[in-house]
């Protein structure tokens, strides 16, 4: 067919291209302004705001806490899910469809409902708390809410089924004739998983791991559901600055700063999966 | 890690017929235990906070005098009391929420359609590049957007004196940029298996473009332009932190109207309206799976 497909683009492309580039631009031009107060911002253009971020040990904190609490969940994630869609993907059975739709099913409702959930698991005088405190693991009642633990356990709700399924879709491309043949082989299962599985996998983990840590860095409604006003990591922070502190100029420097790691890590995992699927190609 | 699905060298034939049990338990009875143990454990973990809200939003309460601390699970006697006393804001919430999210999936279907099928069959320079502007928003966290929304409204008031902040229709151009990619790249995945030759047999035939477009290629899209669309909707109905930024205080949509609620002394009325969402997203997925199957939905989502 002719070229004249192309066309079609037109209409998407200049909405999406207004959207993306009016938007993206207003608030990194409003971060080059240092804030006066009461929503106001300064004329004249400067570094200031980037400066207080990287100097301030207050932000310094934000960032660190933020990326490690991601990456501990990103690892829960992809350890606990790995297995889980290793065998779905496998899995021939009526049980497969029921066990897929309850982790989507997962994503169609809101997170917020689930935090919902969560707290009413882990409130004082809960099932979990009463639990532990009766088998004397712990002496104080835990609290979900304004522990790193809490927000931990609400980022993992958060992402986990979005990383089953990314690990169910990769695991879906290793066919099952690779484990068969070294298994005619004399392979033990320990073996093959070791030699075949885990290396055919490894990109995809690493690539799974690397979407889930970025949507962890960027999550906010368990983050600050969870956070109580205590724990803040970065994207509860940027919603702070801009709508109660209402400093536009360090709220668009702090989206900055979020923004470019986000988009740096994505393309990195990008540059992992091509090599992955050129790989894969002398594979098949 | 395991399947039990190995084909195994021991001739057929050699083993008694298996008892129900044995064969539920395959040849090894012990990893077959633990696999379906661990898959067990993760379940119900991943459910029991559906599970509680649910069961709690049923729950009598122990007192008058009702607070969180009130809520029982499991309950001990049912009651529909929640059910009654859902406030009006909730289901003004809810009524936004459901029409914000089909408007949000019809235009991002329109507009996502089209710019799949150029991507994916148009032959120009800059290719990948309009390609990359188009999924974009997929790179963005939703804060970030949020943010940005919010200044290029008040830069939009400033010059032009209309504004977008804290209108319907400023939150839907938010959601329509957040889910529009979706669209893209379920119905851009669904073109690239499709057979060109379907379309060259229909145009021998007879048929002109337009109706080629409409009774051979849209139709075979259907799948894609689907679970796209509903993409959008779940995009749009779950959103908290575009909303948070967009919309008016008095005018939130559900999740946001959660999301305070749940930061004040709330009342369990929120649980009895949060059981509706999930119920609602229940029925959501079955008609899911039986349309074009969840399967079709993992395929086009994260791939």
């Amino acid at each position: 067919m002719s070229n004249r497909w192309g066309l079609w683009l037109i209409g998407p492309f200049l909405l999406g291209f207004t959207l993306l580039a009016g938007s993206q631009f207003m608030f990194l031009k409003a971060s080059f302004f240092a804030d006066l107060g009461f929503g106001k911002v300064s004329t004249t253009l400067d570094f200031s705001n980037y400066v207080r971020i990287v100097t301030d040990r207050y932000f310094l904190r934000t960032l660190w806490l933020t990326t490690w609490i991601s990456a501990i969940v990103a690892s829960v994630c992809i350890v606990v899910g790995f297995p889980i869609a290793h065998v779905l993907a496998r899995l021939r059975s009526r049980w497969t469809t029921v066990m897929l739709s309850a982790i989507v099913l997962t994503s169609f409702v809101t997170i917020v409902i689930q935090i919902f959930g969560l707290i009413i698991i882990f409130r004082a005088d809960g099932p979990v708390n009463r639990v532990l405190l009766a088998t004397g693991i712990i002496g104080q009642p835990f609290s979900l809410v304004g522990s790193v633990g809490g927000v931990v356990v609400g980022l993992v709700y958060s992402a986990f089924g979005f990383a089953v399924m990314l690990m169910y879709s990769v695991a879906r491309t290793i066919p099952v004739s690779l484990d068969e043949a070294a298994a005619i082989h004399g392979a033990s299962r320990l073996r093959i998983f070791r030699r075949i599985i885990l290396p055919l996998s490894l990109p995809g983990l690493i690539v799974g791991f690397l979407t889930v840590f970025n949507l962890c860095m960027g999550a906010f409604t368990s983050a600050a559901l969870l956070g109580g006003g205590r724990i803040l990591t970065l994207p509860v922070l940027i919603q702070r600055t801009m709508l109660l502190d209402v400093k536009y100029g360090m709220a668009g420097a702090l989206a900055a700063v979020l923004l470019v790691s986000v988009v740096a890590l994505n393309l990195l995992s990008v540059a992992i999966l091509k090599r992955f699927r050129a790989a894969r190609k002398v594979v098949s | 890690m395991t399947s039990g699905h190995v084909v195994t060298h021991a001739a057929p034939g050699r083993r008694p017929l298996p008892s129900r049990l044995s064969r539920l338990m395959g040849r090894y009875p012990l990893r077959r235990a633990v696999t379906v143990a661990y898959f067990a454990l993760v379940f119900v973990l991943l459910l029991a906070p559906l599970l509680v809200v649910t069961g709690g939003s049923f729950s009598a309460p122990a007192s008058e005098n009702v607070t969180m601390s009130y809520v029982q699970f499991p309950p001990e006697r049912l009651t529909l009391k929640w059910y009654r006393e859902i406030p009006a804001t909730q289901y003004h919430a809810l009524a936004l929420s459901f029409g914000l999210g089909l408007t949000v999936a019809l235009v991002s279907c329109v507009v996502g359609v089209p710019a799949a099928l150029g991507l994916v069959r148009g032959r120009f320079p800059g290719k990948a590049l309009v390609g990359a502007i188009l999924r974009a928003p997929l790179q963005i966290p939703h804060v970030v957007i949020g943010i940005a929304f919010l200044q290029l409204y008040h830069a939009v008031a400033d010059v032009t004196g209309s504004h977008l902040q804290g209108t319907l229709f400023g939150l839907f151009l938010g959601h329509l940029f957040l889910a529009t990619p979706f669209v893209i790249g379920s119905v851009g995945a669904v073109l690239q298996r499709f057979n060109p030759r379907l379309e060259e047999a229909a145009f021998i035939l007879g048929a002109s473009r337009w109706r080629t477009l409409r009774r051979v290629t849209l139709p075979v899209l259907m799948p894609g332009i689907f679970s796209g669309g509903l993409y959008a909707f779940v995009v749009s109905f779950t959103d908290v932190p575009v909303a948070l930024f967009l919309a008016a205080s008095g005018r939130a949509t559900f999740p946001v109207e959660l999301f305070y609620s749940m930061e004040q002394d709330f009342n369990p009325s929120a649980l009895a309206s949060a059981t509706l969402v999930t119920f609602f997203a229940l029925i959501l997925l079955i008609v899911t799976q039986r349309i074009v199957g969840v399967d079709q939905l993992l395929k086009s989502g994260a791939g």
